[in-house]
């Protein structure tokens, strides 16, 4: 009898259930009622471990054995051997020595983790971000040392275009083509960029990545610059992430002393190195054209493109830029190969996303799957569902670029075509999930408030258009709505995404749109029965005493106006003309005897 | 490429000189959304404690490993133990983490993730 718990994970990822995976693990647990030991046994399912040429997987703690292979027959062996005499199946253990599996040594048995993938943040919460021993103990800057002793610049282009790895900063660009681009530019001076200008509300991927593990950023900016032959790269990061910044600085420091960056790194003809430029926070400035200009010292404003960045960017120089969590792939692939990165994922989309899971769901936070993951995987498996009870509504995607997918879009698998087709798009991975409670009026007009505050002024149609719709929004949300106003705002939105000349101005109108696609309904009741089924537009409601009010006194004590009388020990009552629905005795009542309707 | 794996091997041999190895290894989350949930007061126990004389314990910081809800988040790692994660931990959780996990070796089951 086994005297100490083990926990055991199970593969339950699409490759591993091909091979039979769940047979196995009914098997396993009949074994383990068999030996009357599965109270001593926490089984735990872990999505894709990416090791699906050798599944089912299993892997056991403590200790993090793992096994592979796995037939039926193995089933008893494993119980018998390991579980009741404690000595581990040696025949059967794997080794496999992927850079994403040190995060699944610590995390991978609780639920939250355990199905996740973790590629680009591989490293955030496992090493110290501020030591670079640390990183170099996880293999880090090995990638870079095997491009400059063992690959030609083309070689690595070569290997990122057949990754599959596309710009993790929304539109989905192939990463392998825009490198290619970039190199073949005969200009002796260029640059890399690292885009780090996190804008959406609510999203902080690259925050987080850079924080938990600056150097994997630099690692790969470093074999981007070789690759295209540049010298010179710069991380564009907005002014608000001091913590951020202040890593990476270290990180640099670190990174120069140890001989990975300034002139002849490890002793090569190569010589890079990398400078930090501080943005002030305009939203804008993550469109990688008005990034250029804010780093060349203008004010931060698209351009027309042609020509790409690729064959004139930064001071007129081809330039190659990407995502903070593009870039952090980088290592990953030169390292794992371009095989086994391109395993994961769909057809389209290789590789994982990460996403910040915000909102009304019970788990918040970062979490990073495999592309093809569904979101109802996502938000009911990972996220632990909608709290308190409530009902999804639906969930929003991209931030302020993206759009609002209801229930029957669940099941969705994330690509970026698969996004896009559903009416929203991937965006750089914000994700807000929404219940019964908010109404998609406010969240469409929240999201305008945004985009018409964050319009750089250059084109007509985003600078004026979104200000009309957002008056036109605030007008549905204050009851004065008016019959026609949807298909002038379905008029705007059309005109703004076709006459605008960035992604900003482009997208602005996605969530007007979409919530009007998928939530019509809605905006019909605001507009003609001045009504709002979430109780949120508190100029569209009233506020009513029900017959189960004990007569208090404390709605009529915090009422600003008083709009609240009656005597003690009786029911009150809310005079309608005088309220102004501040929501304060809703807020004060203990006994709920106050009813929005 | 042999330069690098000298590199490696160097700065493993300097971690496990810091005492890597042989200890438990307390990983407390210290990224702008942690320290905003109070990680900073949560650290400041753990060098309390070692400054007042504990031993035997490896104490680093990590970035945000994600699980924002439940954040601070403290890891104690041994080898060949299993990884222990707790959550919401306030300095007073965090002197309890010292006295019953880190000197007698129990497990507080109620704060783990």
């Amino acid at each position: 009898m086994a005297d100490k718990q083990y926990k055991l994970t199970f593969c339950d990822g699409s490759g591993c259930l091909k091979n039979h995976a769940r047979e196995f693990r009914q098997l396993f647990e009949e074994e383990l009622r068999r030996h009357q030991i599965q109270q001593n046994v926490q089984i735990h399912l872990s999505g894709c471990l990416g090791m699906c040429t050798k599944g089912p997987i299993l892997i056991v703690n403590p200790g993090y054995i793992m096994y592979g292979n796995l037939r039926p027959e193995d089933a008893a062996e494993i119980v018998q051997e390991h579980l009741v005499n404690g000595r581990p199946v040696s025949r059967l253990i794997i080794q496999e020595d992927h850079l994403y599996n040190r995060f699944f040594r610590i995390f991978g048995d609780s639920e939250f983790f355990g199905r996740q993938m973790r590629i680009a943040l591989r490293n955030c919460g496992v090493i110290d971000p501020e030591k670079i021993d640390d990183y170099l103990a996880m293999r880090g800057y090995e990638a870079l040392a095997k491009v400059l002793t063992e690959m030609t610049p083309q070689q690595v282009i070569e290997e990122v275009k057949k990754s599959g790895l596309r710009g993790r900063g929304g539109a989905g660009f192939p990463t392998g083509l825009k490198w290619e681009y970039t190199a073949k530019q005969s200009d002796p001076e260029k640059y890399v960029i690292c885009n780090a200008d996190e804008g959406d509300p609510g999203a902080f991927m690259d925050r987080s990545a850079i924080e938990g593990d600056p150097h994997t950023v630099l690692e790969g900016m470093i074999i981007g610059g070789y690759a295209i032959g540049s010298r010179q790269g710069i991380i564009y990061i907005r002014a608000e992430y001091p913590l951020a910044v202040q890593r990476l600085k270290k990180a640099i420091e670190d990174a120069r002393r140890e001989g990975f960056l300034g002139e002849r790194i490890l002793g090569t003809d190569f010589s890079f190195d990398i400078r930090i430029c501080l943005g002030a926070g305009a939203f804008v400035c993550g469109e990688e054209t008005a990034l250029i200009h804010s780093i060349e010292g203008f004010r931060g404003m698209p351009r027309p493109r042609p020509p790409y960045p690729s064959v004139s960017g930064l001071f007129g120089k081809p330039t190659l830029i990407n995502n903070v969590e593009t870039w952090a792939n980088i290592p990953v692939i030169i390292i794992d190969g371009a095989d086994w990165f391109s395993r994961i994922g769909t057809a389209t989309s290789k590789g994982t996303k990460v996403f910040a899971l915000a909102g009304k769901v019970r788990n918040t936070g970062l979490v990073e799957v495999p592309m093809g993951t569904t979101l109802r995987d996502i938000i009911f498996g990972i996220g632990g569902g909608i709290p308190n009870g409530k009902k999804f509504k639906a969930v929003q995607t991209g931030g302020p670029s993206g759009g609002c997918l209801p229930e029957k879009y669940l099941d969705t698998q994330i690509d970026y075509e698969s996004l896009a087709k559903a009416g929203s798009i991937m965006g750089s991975g914000g994700m807000i999930v929404i219940d019964e409670d908010s109404c998609m009026v406010r969240m469409a007009r929240f999201f305008v408030e945004f985009t018409q505050d964050e319009s750089c002024g250059k084109c007509t149609p985003c600078r004026e258009g979104t200000k009309r719709m957002l008056e036109i929004l605030t007008r549905i949300t204050r009851g004065q709505g008016k019959p026609g106003d949807i298909e002038k705002l379905e008029r705007l939105g059309t005109m703004i995404q076709k006459a605008s000349l960035c992604g900003l101005g482009q997208s602005a109108p996605n969530p007007v749109l979409s919530t009007i696609r998928n939530f019509r309904e809605e905006y019909e009741e605001h507009i003609h029965q001045k009504k709002c089924r979430a109780r949120e537009c508190t100029a569209l409601l009233s506020f009513v005493v029900q017959d189960n009010c004990v007569g208090c006194g404390a709605c009529k004590r915090v009422c600003p106006v008083n709009a609240v009388s009656g005597n003690r020990k009786e029911k009150h009552s809310i005079n309608p003309n005088l309220c102004i629905k501040c929501g304060q005795c809703y807020d004060a009542c203990k006994f709920n005897a106050i009813a929005k309707v | 490429m042999d330069l690098i794996r000298k590199k490696r091997a160097e700065a493993v041999n300097r971690i496990i000189s810091k005492g890597y190895l042989s200890t438990k290894r307390v990983y407390v989350g210290m990224a702008t959304c942690e320290i905003a949930a109070g990680s900073k007061e949560v650290m400041a126990v753990f060098q309390d404690a070692i400054a007042k004389g504990l031993t035997d314990v490896y104490l680093s910081q990590k970035g945000c490993a994600g699980r924002c809800n439940l954040e601070p988040t403290v890891e104690v790692v041994e080898e060949g133990k299993i990884p222990v994660k707790y959550g919401l931990v306030t300095p007073e959780r965090a002197r309890e983490i010292i006295e019953r996990h880190l000197k007698k070796g129990e497990v507080i089951q109620e704060w783990v993730i």
